[in-house]
């Protein structure tokens, strides 16, 4: 017997996951944790969600949590950035939102001010600006769409324009890009696919061609990739299966292969889940291999809502689960 | 993280770079704060917009650190300079972001940053109405195309900078013709098959010609077929091609569906497991099925299809459950 036990045999090892994402506050000796503090927020969000699919919600505290997001609050613009002292920006804004909401803690925060601050970067043509620099993504349209859902304030949204543009935004393999004129690519994808089943607008998506586009991102290893020709990454098996799993087509690749690869990028010493076998691990793509795994009806792991990348039970209490189809969870 | 290879450090390594972080941490989270209290002061000064360079040298994802820059050059800067030295900063700037992108040609802090450079590149030398009005302007645009390229010549699947380079072609003060970026695609193409990002900036681009009547759709559309023929024949596993071809081959006409039917079956009997060519065939058969079922021999056609799905679903069994569902549905 070899030492390194093959894929098939490999599970989800949760306590050494949860041990390491429990451990990402400790680093501070490390430079690269203070590089990376424009993401803080993001990586709390991602932290969170991961454990909550692992069904350990209470690793990390929750009044410390509330209290570092209540402490990203940018006054002067309303909304959130991603660390203390930081811009407000969306994409830290719906992260702020989505961890508020986990730990059912909106009360806190001034719900006016930020559906302000959202609507605020609504543009004519329909798509969303990051911030008041403008840039413009179809990613901030689905932070804006998620967010004010989140928050009860979707009535507030010129729903046609916002679906018109991400309409202008789809190409001929039935893919979506990040702008008009963008190449289709699954994490664009998945955030127009998931603001469209928010908005109910999912008529406008060409279920076959797009389910035919996704499943042919499922390479021979049974990693995903983002586009044609590329290279398989953990964070595409959900970009690519939350599609999939809206427009109820995850049968269309094959899910134990693509378990296997999961589970193949885990490191098994320190913890985490890395982009491919063998690489360094972070908290991003531990939470997308975990989602992954959860859709794929991985046994022992907590039902993901794929639209809101947040514990179905939480999006259920909201009275917000939109029509979409995971794969039964196995028994083991 | 993406494509960085897992190392196993001893103790006594982890100790020796513990050491070594010390230093540089303390040194980064000084100029942080220096450079997040200048901010909250307001501070517009030349001074804190050197400090911004140091900064953004060491970490050009700090978003919030591009935004007090552009302030600094908008609040304290622009208002007091000529607009020759206006265009000298957002020259100099454009410079610094190139040498960033060659080493973080993925980061979209970056490339927001040089968007924003260009847009505000001011009108002249000289007065509105005279020759050389936007001389600074179209200089900045040239030099864009320039660098964008030599990105892409690194990446060429870089998105950041295909969608630059859409955007560049799109606002250039003088606009290139369509065709010369047809035949960069044409190039790109060239030189690997494999390039999906170059067949759909092609597909656009030829969108755009076909609407404006530019180009005459129905033999363009004939000469791209050819050319993704071309393409399957010399690889006829590389995905990118097939995408394209059903990009071109978009409508339901009968006789063009049923050429490319037999042309494909031409591949296929050449290349009797090839994927693709079954999927296609497939596919355009469907098609042909929905749409023209009274005047084509169905029966035959639907047990043809029958029989390539059950290959299919042995030879690709990933998409097995698909190609089931193909098999059932009209
Ligand atoms: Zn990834």
């Amino acid at each position: 017997m070899s030492s390194s036990p093959s894929s098939s045999q490999l599970e989800l090892k949760i306590p050494l996951h949860v041990a390491y994402i429990k451990s990402l506050g400790e680093n501070k000796d490390d430079l690269a944790y203070h590089l990376t503090a424009h993401l803080r927020i993001n990586a709390i969000y991602w932290g969170l969600t991961a454990l909550c699919v692992m069904d350990h919600k209470g690793a990390l505290d929750r009044e410390e949590v509330i209290g570092f997001v209540m402490s990203c609050w940018d006054e002067e613009v309303g909304a959130f950035g991603a660390h203390p002292r930081h811009d407000a920006h969306m994409l830290s804004t719906l992260s702020a939102i989505q961890i508020l909401v986990t730990h059912d803690a909106l009360d806190r925060m001034d719900v006016p001010r930020v559906v302000k601050f959202i609507l605020s970067l609504h543009q004519q043509s329909g798509v969303f600006a990051g911030d008041a620099f403008g840039e413009t993504d179809t990613r901030f349209t689905y932070c804006a769409v998620n967010a004010l859902s989140l928050l009860g304030h979707l009535h507030e949204l010129d729903v046609d324009r916002t679906v018109d543009y991400i309409v202008r935004c789809r190409n001929f393999d039935g893919g979506f890009g990040s702008g008009i004129g963008a190449e289709s690519h699954a994490a664009q994808v998945f955030v127009c696919v998931a603001a469209l089943a928010i908005l109910d607008r999912l008529d406008v998506v060409d279920v076959q061609t797009l389910g035919w586009w996704l499943s042919e991102r499922q390479l021979p290893n049974g990693g995903l990739n983002g586009r044609p020709e590329k290279l398989e990454d953990v964070c595409y098996s959900f970009w690519v299966l939350s599609a999939l799993a809206i427009i109820e087509k995850i049968s269309w690749i094959d899910a134990d292969k693509l378990t296997a690869f999961i589970l193949s990028a885990q490191d098994l010493e320190g913890g985490g889940i890395a982009d491919r076998p063998g690489d360094m691990v972070d908290v991003f793509h531990t939470l997308f291999g975990v989602a992954g795994l959860s859709l794929l009806g991985y046994p022992g792991l907590v039902d993901l809502d794929p639209v809101y990348c947040m514990p179905v039970s939480i999006i259920e209490k909201r009275g917000l689960r939109k029509q979409w189809k995971a794969l039964e969870r196995r028994k083991s | 993280m993406h494509g960085i290879k897992r190392v196993h450090q001893s103790p006594e390594a982890a100790q020796v770079k513990k050491l070594r972080d010390q230093a540089k941490i303390q040194e980064y989270l000084a100029l942080t704060d220096e450079i997040l209290s200048r901010k909250k002061n307001q501070d517009w000064s030349v001074d804190a917009f050197r400090l911004t360079s140091r900064l953004l040298q060491i970490n050009p994802e700090f978003y919030t650190v591009w935004n007090y820059r552009r302030n600094i050059l908008i609040l304290g800067i622009f208002p007091h300079s000529s607009l020759q030295d206006v265009n000298n900063f957002i020259t100099d700037d454009l410079s610094m972001t190139t040498a960033a992108l060659r080493s973080h040609p993925k980061v979209y802090w970056i490339w927001n940053h040089r968007r924003w450079c260009l847009e505000n590149v001011p009108n002249g030398p000289g007065n509105k109405g005279e020759n050389d009005y936007s001389e600074w302007k179209k200089g900045n645009w040239d030099k864009e195309i320039y660098v964008v390229e030599k990105i892409l010549d690194a990446d060429p699947r870089n998105f950041h900078a295909w969608n630059y380079r859409r955007y560049i072609l799109a606002s250039m003060p003088v606009s290139k013709p369509l065709n010369s970026e047809l035949h960069y695609t044409a190039r790109k193409i060239e030189a690997n098959l494999s390039n999906f990002s170059a067949w759909h900036q092609r597909s656009k681009i030829l969108a755009i010609l076909w609407d404006g009547k530019e180009l005459f759709s129905i033999k363009s559309k004939e000469d791209e077929l050819e050319l993704a023929k071309n393409a399957m024949y010399t690889d006829p596993d590389d995905q990118s091609v097939w995408v394209y071809h059903r990009l071109m081959r978009k409508g339901n006409n009968k006789i063009l569906l049923e050429r490319e039917v037999s042309a494909i079956q031409e591949l296929l009997d050449e290349q009797p497991d090839s994927k693709w060519c079954m999927e296609s065939i497939v596919h355009y058969t469907q098609l042909l099925l929905r749409n023209h079922a009274s005047s084509v021999d169905s029966p035959a056609l639907t047990s043809y299809c029958q029989s390539l799905l059950g290959r299919l679903q042995r030879l690709d069994p990933l998409r097995q459950h698909r190609y089931k569902e193909l098999g059932v549905s009209k």
